[in-house]
């Protein structure tokens, strides 16, 4: 399998670049972006396999950006992520079509682990054209 | 009884006085109107007995004065004077008059120039004049003639009667004395109710007859005479502070009326014997019973009511209390659960750096550290995850849980700390425990609760006896610990928001089993906390076969 192509959005600067430094060690190519407007240049201008998106950002919520992609790019898996816990919320997510709901500080293996999944499974589910 | 609050107590004062005086107005109107009823009844039998009476007295008397009057007319016409001036003939006379009725005192015969031709009776008046007496002259004029009650020469009160005579051209006058006490006698007989009074008055309001001691004979009675009227008349008068009612007849002649009279019947006469009364004294009775009975179950109802509001207001408060908590707890923990993400990234790109380079060799000590470090992150994310009680099992809210399997896997979580501190857990599984409609995650919280508490409880070197069975349709769940156990009279205070037994410098907020009685509640279930004897607490928890939709 190819490098798995991953689209991590988050507006804590600190916490994007040493989670995709590590996330790159591993053999994931990994873009960041700050917000939800960023992300969605992103996928227009290149393909991923799965996106990694924080709930609480200014402009934008995670939320919202995961309706977008849900709409607009049906095979790219979106992985939420955030430090508000609230059963309210990850069900809202799971409603729009989240492929998993983390919360942080997520166990980088644990991360891993549910992005290869869901670019295997939604690999499978959309055949490659 | 409880003593109760004094608002309480005066609104059942308030509604027991009201319902009293509701109950009690129709019947002490109606005790009024039929004692006046009653009392009116009494008024007419009284006034018709009263005129009955005086109807039958004056036929007596009027019957006694006109016999005596045709007594002496008899004799007047039948026997000659010449015969009568013989005193002899005089005292049989008036002998036989006496047989035939008595009360002829004495009896006298007058020649017209007003001198006693004869006289028999107990006093000495034969050598009297009677010229220029009001009744010689009356007699000389009428024929006949009775007098009022009078003193006369013998100054003694006395009647009189006298009728005419003519013989040869020449006057004559036969007079008798009656016996007034025989009058009285005759007016009074058959006695009367207890306060009337019955006599005879002349025109004058004088009293012509005795009846009470009260009477003098021809002193002015305390009320005038009518007019002249015939039959019975009945009128009602006051005299004094009372009512009474007096009834009159005039006598043949028109010259001395009956008078009898006798108190208006009062309360007193309408008596016990009325049904009114009867019924008026068991209302009194009844009424206010029944409007204590009344107020003291709806002031009951109203109590419960307000214990009622009171519960759920306490309860609503416990959740929004709950709630206020669980907003703060997501706040805090985003705020924090933020930056340990920020430092677990930051820290696991130094250990992937320091993997690869010459680092290690110069220093050893810091691969070490650095999982220090995590580990530190790691144990504050617990913090974090636990205070907001976060399940990461997001799916279907309710489905089917193996309950055993929940409660195997929530203990290998802390299986770990358990043996470090030489803690047991003692199974002791049913069979056959059907599977539950329920929320693995939210059961699976109240577990390690309840198990984490039982775990801090014992301390270390016990044991924790896990129990699983079915029970009242559901399935149940039992956490005993040999620790010290719970005071009797904390056990339901374990629940409330903020309280631990565990001191300041625990790491639990008290909130713990709050939290688990209200998980336990959304899904239908109950816990509670009991002592063991021999020391030791049991936690219960149980969970019904379906949890119901909220």
């Amino acid at each position: 399998m190819a490098e798995l192509r991953l689209l991590l959005v988050d507006d804590e600067a600190e916490f994007l670049e040493p989670t995709a430094a590590r996330l790159s060690r591993r053999g994931i190519a990994c873009s960041t972006v700050g917000s939800g407007e960023d992300a969605l240049r992103a996928l227009r201008t290149a393909p991923f396999d799965c996106a990694v998106v924080d709930v609480r950002m200014p402009g934008m919520d995670g939320l919202e950006l995961l309706r977008l992609i849900r709409r607009d790019y049906p095979a790219v898996p979106v992985i939420l992520l955030t430090g508000h816990a609230s059963i309210d919320l990850g069900v809202r997510g799971m409603d729009l079509g989240a492929f998993e709901y983390l919360l942080k500080p997520v166990d980088l293996d644990e991360l891993l682990d549910t992005v290869r999944r869901a670019a295997t499974e939604a690999s499978g589910r959309v055949p490659p054209t | 009884m409880r003593e109760e609050p004094s608002p309480y107590r005066r609104l059942r004062s308030l509604m027991f006085l009201v319902l009293t005086a509701f109950g009690l107005l129709p019947l002490v109107a109606m005790l009024l109107g039929g004692l006046a009823a009653e009392r009116r009844a009494a008024g007419t039998r009284a006034r018709s007995v009263l005129e009955a009476m005086v109807k039958n007295r004056k036929a007596t008397v009027d019957l006694f004065l006109e016999q005596k009057m045709r007594q002496l007319e008899l004799v007047a016409v039948s026997v000659p004077v010449s015969q009568l001036a013989r005193t002899p003939v005089l005292e049989s006379t008036r002998h036989e008059m006496q047989r035939e009725g008595g009360a002829i005192v004495d009896l006298g015969l007058i020649a017209a120039d007003g001198r006693h031709l004869a006289y028999v009776g107990p006093y000495d008046l034969l050598d009297k004049n009677y010229t220029g007496q009001p009744w010689f002259e009356q007699v000389m004029v009428r024929g006949r003639y009775q007098s009022d009650v009078f003193l006369g020469f013998r100054q003694f009160p006395h009647v009189i009667m006298a009728v005419k005579k003519r013989e040869e051209g020449r006057d004559y006058f036969l007079r008798a004395t009656l016996d007034t006490d025989q009058l009285s006698a005759l007016v009074r007989e058959g006695g009367l109710e207890s306060g009337a009074d019955v006599f005879v008055l002349n025109r004058a309001g004088e009293y012509q007859t005795r009846y009470a001691d009260q009477h003098r004979l021809m002193e002015k009675a305390d009320l005038p005479p009518p007019p002249p009227h015939s039959g019975v008349r009945i009128t009602e008068v006051s005299r004094g502070a009372r009512r009474e009612l007096v009834a009159t007849a005039w006598l043949t002649g028109d010259t001395w009326v009956l008078v009898a009279r006798q108190p208006v019947p009062g309360l007193a006469a309408v008596g016990w014997g009325s049904p009114v009364v009867w019924i008026a004294l068991v209302g009194l009775v009844l009424v206010p019973s029944l409007a204590y009975l009344i107020a003291r179950h709806g002031l009951h109802q109203i109590r419960s009511l307000e214990e009622e509001r009171a519960k759920l207001y306490e309860s609503v408060a416990q959740s929004e209390k709950l709630a206020a908590i669980g907003r703060l707890a997501a706040t805090t923990a985003h705020e924090i659960n933020n930056p340990l993400a920020i430092i677990a990234a930051q820290v696991g790109v130094l250990q992937d750096t320091i993997r690869d380079t010459e680092f290690l060799s110069q220093y050893p000590q810091l691969q070490d550290r650095l999982t220090k470090i995590a580990g530190q992150v790691e144990r504050g994310k617990i913090v974090t995850h636990r205070l907001l009680g976060f399940s990461r099992r997001i799916g279907p809210l309710v489905e089917p849980v193996d309950v055993v399997a929940a409660l195997d896997e929530t203990l290998s979580f802390v299986e770990k700390e358990a043996d470090a501190a030489r803690i047991r857990f003692v199974r002791d599984y049913a069979p056959d425990i059907p599977l539950v409609r329920s929320n693995l995650g939210q059961m699976q919280q109240v577990f390690l609760n309840v198990v984490n508490n039982a775990i801090d409880a014992v301390g270390h070197d016990g044991e924790v006896r896990l129990g699983i069975r079915c029970a009242r349709g559901g399935v149940e769940v039992v956490a005993a610990d040999s620790g010290p156990g719970i005071a009797e009279a904390d056990l339901e205070r374990v629940f409330e928001p903020f309280y631990s037994t565990k001191g300041g410098q625990s790491r639990h907020c008290g909130l713990g089993l709050a939290i688990c009685r209200e998980i336990m509640r959304s899904l239908g279930g109950r816990i509670s906390a009991a002592s063991i004897s021999g020391g030791g607490a049991a936690f219960t928890m149980w969970f019904p076969m379906q949890q119901e939709s909220r």
